[in-house]
C-alpha cells in the first residue's frame, strides 16, 4: 500500500467523526498529577474512544507524555509522583488499590520513544509477554510469534532470521518488533510515545500505515511531535498546554477550524 | 623544539615508555620465575670435581650438578685495605645421608686443574627419603639373582621400581581407604556411644554390643596390619643396588627407595625432554616429602582450588544479591550512601584483618557454638571450632565480597531504564524483570567480580594462615569418604607453601627452585582461572554489544 492510498483511505476515514457516536475504552475524570510539589497534569477530563487512534499534541514539556504514562502506571516507578482523580479501563478503575498494576499492563501495552528490544532473539522477544504468562506451549508460541510478527509487518524480513539477536536489526525493524512484542499478548489499549521520533522517513512510513492497520483491533494512543504525523494517522486529536487539555476533538475539526486561540497558534507554528 | 613540545609529543612519549616499563617488568618477572622454576626439573648433567683444599692435602672425588657461582670476597692479610675476590661455585652433590649436606661451596682454586669433566656412566637416583643420590651403578642383587652386567641392572632396576609402585599403591589403598574407613567407623562409633551416654541410655547391655562391634573392627584393624606388613616386607624384598659414590665408597640402597633414576650425561634432548616432563608430571601429581622440599604439591592445588570454588559459592549469592538489594530495591538515600562508602573502604582493609575477624568470629564463636549445639558428644575435641576449610572460605568470601558487590552494582546501574519500563509494558512484575532481562544482562559486570575475587582468594596467604591452611596434610579436603567434601578439614594452599618452602624449611639451597616452581604454578593457575573467566565474559559481552547504542 503506498503512501498516498493510506492518506486517501485514512482521509476518507476521518470525515464526519464525531466523539459522541463512539464507544470508549478509557474514561479520564480530574485528573491530576504531581511531581513532588510540581503539578504537571491539570484537572483533564476525556473519554477515549475504542479502536480509534487518538494524538496528543502539545509543545514539549506540555505533560502528554506522562499522561500516556499514566494509562498503564508506568508513573508509579517514580517515587515522587502522586496523582489524583478518576481513570476507568471499559468502567474498571485502573487506580483501584486491589488492582493488580502487571494485570493492567498487560491489557495496556506500550511502545516506547526509542526502540528497546531485549538482547534475546527475535522469537524471543515477541514470546517474551506469553512466557510471562505461562505459556510455554510451543504450538501456541510460534502461532503467537507469526501471528504478531505480521501484524507489525515484520514477518517477511524476520521470518528466516527469528533466532537471531534482536539488537541486529535496523532502529524501524527494532521498533516494529517492539509493536509485535506489545501486540503479541492481545492488549486492548496499545500506547505510542513518539514512536517514530527515532527513526528515518522510510521507517516512520511503515509504522504510520501499521497504526492505520492496528486500529482495527487495538485502541491506539499516539503522542507526537510531528503534527502532520497526527494529522496522517489520527481519528481524534487532543491539544495539551502547560499540563492543561486545551481542545480534543475530531482530527479534521482540530487542524481545519480549532476552536480555541491557542491551537490555532500552535498548529499554524506560532509557538510550540 | 617549542613546536614539539606544544604538541605534546613528549607527553607521549612519557606515557609509551612507562607503558613499556611496566610490560617489561611483567614480562621479566614471568620470565624469571618459568626459568628457575622450570629449570628444575631440567636432568641436568652432573660432573666429577677432584678437590685438594690444600697443596698437600689428599685429592677428594666428588660428584654433583652445577647450581651457582659466586665470588667470594676476603680481605687481603698482605695488603690491608684491599679484597681478594675468588670465584667459588655450589655443587649439588646430594647423597645427604652420607654426606650430612647436600650443597657445597667449593672454592674453583682448589678444583685440580681447575676443570671439571662430566661423569661417565654416573646415576642420578631420586629416592624417596634423603634427597638424590649421584653415584655409578655396580650391581643388583635380590634373593633370585645377582646381577652385574649395566644393561640387565638397569632392566632390573627398572622392573623393580615398577613392581615397587604396584606395591606402594595398594599400601597406599590400604591405608587411606580401608584403615581410614575403619578409623572413622571407630569414630563413629565412640561418638554414638558418647551420645547415648550423654541422654543416660546406655546401658550395659548396649555398651556390651558397642564393645563387641569395637573388638570386631580392632581385629579387623589386626588383619589388615598384618596384611600391610607384608607388603613393606615384599617392598623390601625387591632388591638392594650397589651404588659407587664418591671416592670409590660403595653403599647398598634398597630398590623401594628409588623413585627413579636416570643416566642425564649420556640422554639426548628427546630423553632430556621426555625425562623433564615426568618430573613436571610428578611435581604436580605428587604429595609432598622431606618436609615439604621434595615431592610434589598435589595436595596444595587440590586445596587452593576447593577453598577458591566454596569461596565462589558463599560470596556469588551473597554478593549478587545484596548488589540487587542496594541498587533496585533500597530507596536512594544517605544510608544507602553510607553503605556504600562502607562497602568500598571494606575492600581496602589489610586483608590479615579479615584473617582475626574469621578467626575470632568463624572459628571461635560460630564454630564453638556448632560443636556445642551439633558435635557435643566429640567434645573436648573441636569439629568446626578449629580452623578449617568452611571457615578460610567463608573469610575469603568476606574479603573478596566488596569487589562483588561494587563490580554487580556498577552493572545493574549500566542497564538502560529503557529496557526496564519495556519489560514492565509487557506486564512483568518488577522481580520477573530483575530475573529474566536486568540480571542476564548483568552476568558480563558478575564474571568481572567474580574474576577479581578469585584471583585475590588464590593468591592470598595471610588470612589462610589463621584460619585453616596448615604446613602439611596427610587427608585432602575432597576424598572417597562420605560426605566427600570435609568442610571442617584443614587444607594446604600453594602460597602458604611457597612461605614454607622457602622460608620455614632446614635446607633452603634445595628448597629455593621448589619456591619458584611453586610460584609459577601459583600464576599459572590464577592465570588459568582468570583467562577462563573472561572468555565466558567476552562471550556474554558478545552477545549484548550492540546494547549501548
Amino acid at each position: 500500500m503506498s503512501n498516498n492510498t493510506v492518506k486517501v483511505a485514512m482521509d476518507r476515514d476521518n470525515r464526519g467523526l464525531a466523539l459522541s457516536d463512539e464507544k470508549m475504552a478509557i474514561q479520564v475524570k480530574d485528573w491530576n498529577l504531581y511531581y513532588g510539589k510540581s503539578q504537571a497534569l491539570k484537572n483533564v477530563t476525556m473519554d477515549l474512544p475504542e479502536n480509534r487512534v487518538t494524538a496528543f499534541i502539545g509543545p514539549s514539556g506540555c505533560g502528554k507524555s506522562t499522561l500516556l504514562r499514566c494509562f498503564n502506571r508506568m508513573n508509579d516507578l517514580i517515587d515522587i509522583v502522586s496523582v489524583d482523580g478518576k481513570m476507568l479501563l471499559h468502567g474498571q478503575d485502573m487506580y483501584a488499590k486491589e488492582l493488580d498494576v502487571a494485570e493492567i499492563r498487560r491489557r495496556i501495552g506500550m511502545v516506547f520513544q526509542k526502540p528497546n528490544p531485549f538482547p534475546k532473539s527475535i522469537y524471543e522477544n515477541v514470546a517474551y509477554g506469553l512466557r510471562l504468562q505461562g505459556v510455554n506451549d510451543k504450538k501456541t508460541l510460534d502461532e503467537t510469534v507469526e501471528w504478531a510478527l505480521k501484524g507489525a509487518g515484520l514477518w517477511n524480513e524476520a521470518k528466516d532470521r527469528l533466532h537471531e539477536n534482536a539488537l541486529g536489526m535496523s532502529g524501524g525493524q527494532q521498533q516494529r518488533l517492539c509493536i509485535a512484542r506489545a501486540i503479541a499478548i492481545q492488549p486492548e489499549v496499545l500506547l505510542l510515545d513518539e514512536p517514530t521520533s527515532a527513526l528515518d522517513p522510510i521507517s516512520t512510513l511503515a509504522i504510520e500505515e501499521l497504526i492505520f492497520e492496528l486500529k482495527k483491533d487495538f485502541t491506539i494512543l499516539i503522542v507526537t511531535h510531528n503534527m502532520q504525523q497526527a494529522a496522517r494517522v489520527s481519528d481524534y486529536t487532543a491539544f495539551m498546554y502547560m499540563g492543561e487539555l486545551v481542545e480534543y476533538t475530531d482530527t479534521d475539526s482540530l487542524f481545519t477550524n480549532p476552536q480555541v486561540k491557542r491551537t490555532e497558534d500552535y498548529i499554524t507554528g506560532r509557538y510550540g | 623544539m617549542k613546536t614539539w613540545l606544544n604538541k605534546g609529543e613528549h607527553w607521549v612519549w612519557y606515557s609509551a615508555a612507562a607503558a613499556a616499563a611496566s610490560v617489561v617488568l611483567v614480562f621479566g618477572l614471568l620470565l624469571m620465575i618459568a626459568f628457575r622454576g622450570l629449570s628444575h626439573f631440567w636432568p641436568h648433567a652432573v660432573y666429577e670435581f677432584q678437590i685438594q683444599p690444600t697443596p698437600s692435602a689428599q685429592i677428594q672425588l666428588v660428584q654433583g650438578e652445577i647450581h651457582n657461582t659466586r665470588m667470594r670476597e676476603t680481605r687481603d692479610p698482605e695488603n690491608p685495605g684491599f679484597v681478594l675476590r675468588e670465584p667459588q661455585i655450589l655443587i649439588k652433590t646430594g647423597n645427604r645421608d652420607l654426606y650430612s649436606f647436600d650443597f657445597r661451596w667449593v672454592d674453583q682454586a682448589h678444583i685440580v686443574g681447575q676443570t671439571w669433566n662430566k661423569a661417565q656412566g654416573i646415576s642420578v637416583i631420586e629416592r624417596y627419603a634423603s634427597g638424590n643420590m649421584y653415584g655409578y651403578i655396580q650391581s643388583f642383587k635380590n634373593n633370585q639373582l645377582e646381577l652385574t652386567e649395566r644393561d640387565q641392572v638397569f632392566k632390573a632396576i627398572n622392573a623393580a621400581i615398577r613392581e615397587g609402585d604396584k606395591i606402594r599403591s595398594k599400601i597406599r589403598h590400604l591405608e587411606k581407604s580401608v584403615i581410614g574407613g575403619i578409623n572413622h567407623d571407630l569414630q563413629t562409633l565412640r561418638y554414638d556411644q558418647r551420645k547415648l551416654e550423654m541422654r543416660d541410655r546406655l546401658t550395659p547391655a548396649i555398651e556390651a554390643e558397642f564393645e563387641a562391634k569395637r573388638q570386631a573392627m580392632h581385629d579387623q584393624f589386626g588383619v589388615l596390619q598384618l596384611q600391610l606388613d607384608g607388603y613393606y616386607k615384599e617392598l623390601r624384598a625387591l632388591g638392594t643396588v650397589t651404588v659407587r659414590v664418591g671416592d670409590d665408597r660403595d653403599v647398598e640402597v634398597n630398590v623401594s627407595q628409588f623413585v627413579r633414576f636416570w643416566q642425564p650425561n649420556e640422554m639426548h634432548l628427546g630423553n632430556k625432554l621426555s625425562s623433564f616432563f615426568s618430573s613436571v608430571g610428578s611435581f604436580l601429581t605428587d604429595d609432598p616429602r622431606e618436609s615439604n622440599t621434595e615431592g610434589g604439591v598435589f595436595p596444595a592445588i587440590v586445596g587452593t582450588l576447593t577453598m577458591v570454588i566454596m569461596m565462589t559459592l558463599f560470596v556469588m549469592p551473597m554478593g549478587v544479591i545484596a548488589a540487587i538489594y542496594m541498587r533496585e530495591y533500597a530507596k536512594e538515600g544517605k544510608l544507602l550512601r553510607l553503605i556504600r562508602i562502607s562497602i568500598n573502604n571494606l575492600a581496602g582493609v589489610p586483608s590479615i584483618v579479615f584473617g582475626i575477624f574469621g578467626l575470632g568470629f568463624f572459628v571461635y564463636v560460630l564454630g564453638y557454638s556448632v560443636d556445642q549445639m551439633f558435635y557435643s558428644h566429640a567434645l573436648p575435641n573441636p569439629t568446626f571450632g578449629t580452623p578449617g576449610l568452611l571457615w578460610a572460605s567463608l573469610t575469603m568470601a568476606l574479603l573478596t565480597l566488596p569487589v562483588v558487590i561494587v563490580a554487580t552494582d556498577e552493572g545493574l546501574s549500566r542497564i538502560p531504564r529503557a529496557l526496564r519500563e519495556g519489560g514492565l509494558a509487557l506486564g512483568a512484575t518488577k522481580a520477573e524483570v530483575i530475573m529474566r532481562i536486568v540480571l542476564p544482562m548483568t552476568t558480563p559486570a558478575i564474571m568481572t567480580g567474580l574474576i577479581l575475587a578469585v584471583a585475590r582468594a588464590a593468591g592470598e596467604v595471610a588470612p589462610l594462615m589463621l584460619v585453616g591452611v596448615v604446613k602439611l596434610v596427610t587427608e585432602l579436603p575432597v576424598n572417597a569418604n562420605a560426605p566427600f567434601i570435609h568442610l571442617d578439614q584443614k587444607f594446604m594452599h600453594l602460597g602458604f607453601h611457597i612461605y614454607d618452602v622457602g622460608f620455614q624449611s632446614p635446607n633452603v639451597e634445595a628448597a629455593q627452585p621448589l619456591v619458584y616452581a611453586t610460584s609459577l604454578l601459583l600464576v599459572v593457575l590464577i592465570v588459568s582461572l582468570n583467562l577462563a573467566a573472561i572468555v565466558i565474559r567476552n562471550r556474554l559481552r558478545e552477545k549484548y554489544k550492540s546494547l549501548d547504542n
